[in-house]
């Protein structure tokens, strides 16, 4: 193979004399590498904008709610209820060494937070101080409840965003502040901006996040806890535990531990694992719808080179009988099946990503008002598109190969017998 | 001799098989004027393509300039064909898409001759064919005569031992015929080049200096032609 100007204005000038052909053809690859690479930016948009919903969750959660028992029990009726207390906290902690972090919360729905004229409705959360390793806060002001405050019993509040900006409409930072929630004045001495979706007893948003142990004197709970989370250490997954805590429940709060519905048992880890399968699957989707269309268009460069080798064949065999080598054929018919697809996918690509930036900009001007913030990356990396350019080049190579073997076939002789 | 063949046999095993050349024997000097006459079927072409290293033969040697030429590979067969010899088809076998000089320029091409000194060259073998105003028309654009005239310049353009030309006239009328066999001739005597023609008209034989008859794939006769009293033009002849 020469490579001289002529050889490219020759493949520029055999592909430029069939123009409709070689644009039909070319469509093909071009809707292909578009399919692809519009699939994969948008595959990957959707999935952070849905791990948005995740934000600051520990993913290997397990929460514990009781519930009525619905099996009878040593003489106990079903439909009995049963309640956690702050014991069972120590308890698991005890038990199951393989937890990280154990802790309760004791909630109060539907509070009115009150500072002067501005009113919201809000939920109590009552926590302590490591409840921060479940649900991530995201501080944008002061701090989160410690060990301190639970310690001395002080009556202090972390706000959610939208307690925040209903009482504080003039904005600036509210920590020291005392806001009155149901009976009691608290001083508010944390903002939490966290967005995540995910969240126990109430979006974080609308919550009033207070020392656990002031929940419990306030509203009469005594030492009754509502739901315990606890996570697993590293290595260990939640799912494998829930087990052996339902046991450890069912023996001290007497229910029978094969009963399912005596405990509610929430697995963060469960519903991780169903939307990381759901974006697995959706990405095998993508690579094969795209891929396939890709392959369907480099077969449509392949019949096409067929046919123009075909064509040929009578200049195939002139220039064999002029000393043209079969590489020197070889190389002409791969290198106009290269040139096909890489300019055909080269402008694919750049459609691609020209759609993908709109598509960015449509989502980002959608979710602009949404409480979740997001911002979804749709377009495709650098590397992906000179990844797409390589296949397109290699695709072409396959492509040609099928004429230009057919093309090497050629004989001189046939060129003569042709006419 | 720049040309021997020895007791070269040809089969074609295409379901029957067809002895096409049965034992051939035949020399050519440097500078010779040949033409090989004989009627469709006789295996002229075959002998043409053996020749031409378009094709491959069973038995027997085939010489040029002292070198055998026997299995070669594709590649060894494409260098020989573009160094050694120039070929002239019947239907001139010019690329359509290219215009008058780049068809002349292209086996310098493969003999990766650098883009400026091939068109220099190519136009001065359109020059001597009187083409060189037409060196930028399509072959569409051009006469049969014309046409022709490139092939020439394209077969001459690597300056080789032996100019093959498959009935070069078939295409045309009498008077460029004559023409182009002159043109031949002119070649031969100035430039010395070996000149073979492959033809079944006794007028375009006439016009060489040599007449070797090939008949049912043996050579017959071979008559020596240097007066030119064989066949004329146009007198006395079945052609044309």
């Amino acid at each position: 193979m020469r490579f001289d100007v002529d050889t490219y204005r020759e493949i520029a000038d055999s592909l430029v004399r069939n123009k409709s052909r070689s644009l039909l053809t070319g469509f093909g690859v071009f809707w292909g590498i578009f399919m692809l690479l519009f699939l994969m930016g948008g595959g990957q948009g959707l999935r952070q904008l849905i791990s948005a919903n995740f934000q600051g969750f520990a993913t290997n959660t397990c929460i514990l709610i009781p519930d009525r028992t619905t099996m009878p029990w040593k003489g106990m009726k079903q439909g009995r209820r049963w309640h956690m207390t702050y014991t069972d906290v120590e308890r698991m902690k005890m038990m199951v060494p393989e937890l990280e972090t154990v802790t309760p919360m004791v909630s109060n729905w539907g509070q009115e937070a009150v500072l002067g004229p501005n009113t919201i409705s809000g939920n109590i959360k009552g926590v302590y101080a490591d409840y921060q390793n479940i649900e991530e806060p995201q501080l944008r002001y002061g701090r989160y409840i410690n060990e301190s405050d639970v310690l001395h019993g002080r009556k202090v509040c972390v706000i959610g965003k939208r307690i925040y900006t209903s009482l504080f409409p003039q904005g600036g930072d509210p920590c020291g502040t005392m806001i009155k929630v149901g009976p009691v004045y608290y001083q508010v001495v944390g903002v939490d901006f966290n967005s995540g979706n995910m969240n126990i007893n109430g979006s974080a948003d609308e919550a009033i996040v207070i020392p656990l142990p002031i929940a419990q004197k306030v509203y009469q709970r005594g030492n009754d806890i509502d739901l315990l989370c606890a996570t697993a250490r590293k290595g260990f997954k939640s799912s494998q535990l829930e087990d052996r805590m339902r046991a450890i429940m069912a023996r001290e709060h007497q229910f029978d531990p094969s009963d399912r519905n005596a405990m509610f048992v929430i697995n963060t880890e469960q519903i991780f694992a169903i939307v990381d399968n759901l974006f697995t699957g959706l990405n095998f989707l993508i690579w094969l719808v795209g891929l396939g269309t890709i392959l369907a268009g480099v077969i449509g460069v392949s019949n096409i080179m067929m046919v123009t080798v075909k064509e040929r064949t009578t200049e195939i065999g002139i220039r064999r009988a002029i000393g043209a080598t079969p590489r020197d054929i070889l190389g002409q018919i791969i290198m106009e099946s290269i040139s096909l697809t890489l300019v055909a996918g080269s402008f694919g690509i750049v459609f691609a990503v020209l759609l993908l930036e709109l598509l960015k900009k449509i989502v980002s001007m959608a979710t602009a008002g949404a409480s979740v913030q997001a911002d979804p990356e749709f377009q495709i990396s650098f590397w992906t598109a000179v990844a797409a350019a390589v296949l397109l080049s290699l695709l072409g190579v396959v492509a040609g190969l099928a004429p230009a073997s057919r093309a090497m076939s050629i004989k001189p002789v046939d060129a003569m017998r042709d006419e | 001799m720049l040309i021997e063949l020895k007791d070269v046999n040809k089969t074609y095993n295409n379901g029957q098989p067809l002895h096409v050349l049965k034992g051939i024997n035949l020399g050519i000097d440097s500078g010779e004027f040949v033409s090989i006459m004989g009627a469709s079927g006789s295996g002229k072409s075959t002998l043409l393509n053996i020749l031409g290293i378009l094709d491959n033969y069973d038995t027997g040697e085939y010489h040029i300039d002292g070198r055998l030429i026997k299995n070669l590979s594709e590649k060894q067969a494409a260098a020989y064909r573009n160094k050694m010899i120039g070929f002239i088809f019947q239907s001139f076998n010019l690329i359509g898409f290219k215009t008058a000089v780049e068809n002349v320029e292209l086996p310098l091409f493969y003999q990766g001759v650098n883009r400026r000194k091939r068109h220099e060259l190519a136009m001065q073998y359109l020059d001597r064919l009187g083409l060189a105003g037409w060196a930028g028309h399509y072959p569409n654009e051009m006469s049969g005569g014309q046409k022709q005239r490139v092939a020439i310049a394209r077969a001459l353009i690597t300056n080789p031992k032996i100019i093959l030309a498959d009935e070069p006239t078939g295409a045309l009328d009498s008077k460029t015929s004559e023409e182009v066999m002159q043109l031949l001739g002119e070649l031969n005597r100035q430039d010395k080049v070996t000149i073979i023609v492959v033809t079944h008209e006794s007028g375009v034989a006439n016009c060489t200096d040599k007449i070797v008859h090939i008949k049912d794939g043996v050579i017959g006769r071979i008559e020596d032609n240097r007066e030119h009293h064989s066949s004329m033009f146009g007198t006395q002849t079945i052609m044309k």
